[in-house]
């Protein structure tokens, strides 16, 4: 009797962990921000940061900004092309919307977090920590990796 | 007629009439257009597209502020130049700034040395800059930016390669592939 006691005990407390575990990941991450590259070598005062967001929640998030050491200022800008004429703005209500569910692509020739009154150029290969703030998930920090300003994420030749 | 004779013609016919000839990556222009010989200026003085007489010579539109589109294009002519090895000096790159104001010849020279020693930048008065783009069709519009940014300027993207000659022979879309950039150049290079 004691043994089979025993067992469930054992039993009850691993589906206890596992639940708790299950359900403190998917609180934990909601988002997630992979490939995060910096493009941060050029000799101006301006750089620019891609990456993938991806909105693991039932919920609608936004990305707010952003904060670089040696970035004076962030904004988050969009460019696109018009009949050959490239056009820069910032992001409509200053907000990139992370629909739930769904993967946003910050990438060359498109959204960006954009780096104004860059402090110095960084030497390719360095981790640059960024903190990004979500309306709903808060702050999280990524770390991206100095990449050439041509390199997209399948590199140079796919640009 | 007997089976050698047929080879013969088989063969003559794929010299002459089958092999389709070379289609090139960039627009051709119907008629190649001269660059025009108006001196701009370069962190070592003044200098014309006429002065890249000899080399095949790429001609971009752009400026320093912008963090992705120029410098993924320079990235990709920088790698192009890179792919040709011994025979990359025989191809030259020019950025000429639609961001006068900001950019100063000295800049240029600094950002594009970034890239390759050999990549020129020129800067000059807004009104030359205008009479230099406009065979090239360059349309580029400041507006308003931020505190911070000051303002930003819509530009044409597309560039354009000029012949050993100085004419503008073709016009590329900014998201030419790399690989269709180098095969256009090699090509050039190898048969004119």
């Amino acid at each position: 009797m004691k043994r089979y006691l025993f067992i469930v005990v054992v039993l009850v407390g691993l589906l206890t962990l596992a639940a708790c575990s299950s359900g403190s990941k998917s609180e934990a991450t909601p988002i997630t921000v992979e490939n995060v590259r910096a493009n941060m070598t050029l000799p101006t005062d301006t750089g620019s940061f891609w990456m993938l967001i991806t909105n693991n929640s039932d919920t609608d998030d936004a990305l707010l900004g952003a904060a670089v050491d040696g970035c004076g200022v962030i904004e988050l800008h969009d460019m696109v092309m018009e009949n050959d004429v490239m056009v820069m703005r910032p992001v409509a209500g200053g907000q990139i919307a992370i629909p739930a569910g769904q993967t946003v692509e910050l990438k060359p020739g498109g959204l960006h977090v954009m780096c104004m009154q860059k402090a110095a150029p960084l030497a390719l290969g360095t981790k640059v920590p960024i903190e990004l703030e979500f309306a709903n998930a808060g702050t999280i920090t990524v770390e991206g990796e100095v990449v050439e300003p041509a390199m997209s994420s399948g590199g140079m030749n796919n640009n | 007629m007997n089976r050698t004779k047929w080879g013969v013609l088989i063969v003559l016919c794929w010299l002459v009439g089958c092999q389709r000839p070379y289609q090139f990556a960039g627009a051709p222009l119907p008629v190649p257009q001269p660059a025009p010989d108006i001196a701009l200026e370069s962190a070592d003085g003044p200098v014309s597209l006429h002065d890249f007489a000899g080399q095949y010579t790429f001609v971009y539109f752009g400026y320093r502020f912008c963090p992705d589109v120029c410098p993924v294009t320079m990235g990709k002519l920088k790698q192009v130049k890179a792919d040709l090895g011994n025979r990359g000096d025989e191809m030259a790159v020019v950025m000429i700034t639609v961001d006068p104001e900001r950019d100063t010849p000295e800049a240029l020279a600094e950002y594009m040395g970034y890239f390759d020693d050999s990549f020129v930048g020129l800067s000059g008065d807004q009104e030359v800059i205008d009479a230099v783009g406009k065979p090239f069709g360059l349309y580029y519009h400041q507006h308003e930016g931020s505190a911070a940014s000051g303002y930003l300027i819509d530009h044409t993207a597309r560039f354009f390669l000029l012949d050993r000659e100085g004419n503008v022979i073709l016009s590329y879309a900014h998201e030419t592939p790399l690989d269709d950039l180098f095969r256009d150049v090699e090509y050039l290079i190898k048969t004119q």
